[in-house]
């Protein structure tokens, strides 16, 4: 994994987009390892009792995906510094979310490179997150 | 206009808790750790290797191993539990006294998460403790959504490390509304 070089990053560059199978099994991955434990992320049964066909993914591991798909493009020298995102539609098992972004801003603070991205996940009822991201990068040229 | 009557008293007994704690701070049960992080990593597939890593974390500009910056609020979760978990309303633990409820004792039963904004001072460091205080915003007056009529409420959680300084925060809201005829959906 290499990071990118922040002068070489320009405002509408397209981030890879990253397709997400959401599987039970990623939702209970996700729900566990970021130890929430409220049974609509895990017990389908339970789900049902609140109106849910499915169960869904939770917004520790939405936020989770988001910087993963922000870092898989920026690379590791990436501080991500803000995730500001709007819930839509829930993300039920046996979906699919794309995760699409694009650069929407860059400007140079506090020794650091900062670049603003605007992004989506979306599945087949429409957007399930959409939002803004900020991350710094290393602004010295040759860098990890 | 009955409804709107009997939910100004709520409103104003909820709108006068703006800008105070809710509850004790949250204190993280554990400090932060590998193995946690690596679970959590290979549950995202997130394979950044300054989570897991320490060659390529002390090459990075971090120096050391770090926690994923959205792991945030999972260091100060509760910790859970799971008999009764349902019975409860799906809360992973007995919870004492819920700010919101005398929005649902007005009729305002239905929750729905609106927005969620994490903001990052620094990432955090194995053996690092961390503790959470939430904060009541703000609470609007009742508007009209696709869902029912409802109040948006909004918390901000902040994180501190050891030193008392400020790690990160988060800025919630979720919608609290009556929901048309009469189930959640």
């Amino acid at each position: 994994m290499k990071t990118l070089d922040w002068h070489t990053i320009r405002v509408d560059d397209a981030l890879p987009p990253l397709r997400i199978e959401v599987t039970a099994t990623v939702i209970v991955a996700g729900a566990i390892a970021t130890r929430d434990f409220m049974p609509v992320h895990h017990d389908r049964t339970y789900a049902n009792t609140q109106g849910a066909p499915e169960i869904f993914m939770n917004i520790m591991t939405d936020n989770g995906y988001v910087s993963r798909f922000l870092t898989d493009w920026a690379g590791p020298d990436a501080m991500v510094k803000k995730i500001a995102i709007r819930l839509g539609v829930p993300a039920f098992a046996g979906s699919r979310l794309e995760y699409t972004g694009s650069v929407t801003g860059k400007s140079e603070g506090a020794g650091e490179g900062l670049v603003e991205v605007a992004f989506r996940a979306s599945n087949d009822l429409g957007d399930h997150v959409s939002g803004t991201a900020v991350l710094g990068l290393p602004l010295a040229r040759g860098g990890t | 206009m009955s409804s709107e009557t009997t939910a100004a008293d709520p409103l104003r007994l909820l709108r006068g808790a703006i800008g105070r704690p809710i509850g004790p701070p949250s204190v993280a049960p554990d400090p932060v750790n590998q193995p946690m992080i690596r679970h959590w990593a290979a549950a995202l597939e997130d394979h950044n290797p300054i989570y897991t890593d320490a060659a390529a974390a002390v090459a990075s500009r971090f120096g050391e191993i770090v926690a994923p910056p959205m792991m945030l609020q999972t260091w100060t979760m509760p910790t859970p539990t799971i008999t009764g978990i349902g019975d409860r309303g799906g809360s992973p633990v007995a919870t004492t006294r819920n700010p919101l409820a005398v929005l649902d004792e007005a009729g305002f039963v239905g929750t729905l998460a609106t927005n969620s904004e994490v903001e990052v001072e620094r990432y955090l460091c194995l053996g690092e403790m961390v503790t959470a205080t939430t904060v009541l915003e703000s609470v609007s007056d009742v508007k009209q959504t696709r869902a029912g009529r409802g109040h948006f409420v909004t918390w901000v959680t902040t994180w501190r490390d050891a030193r008392d300084e400020i790690v990160g925060r988060q800025t919630f809201r979720m919608l609290k509304f009556k929901p048309y005829g009469g189930s959640t959906p």
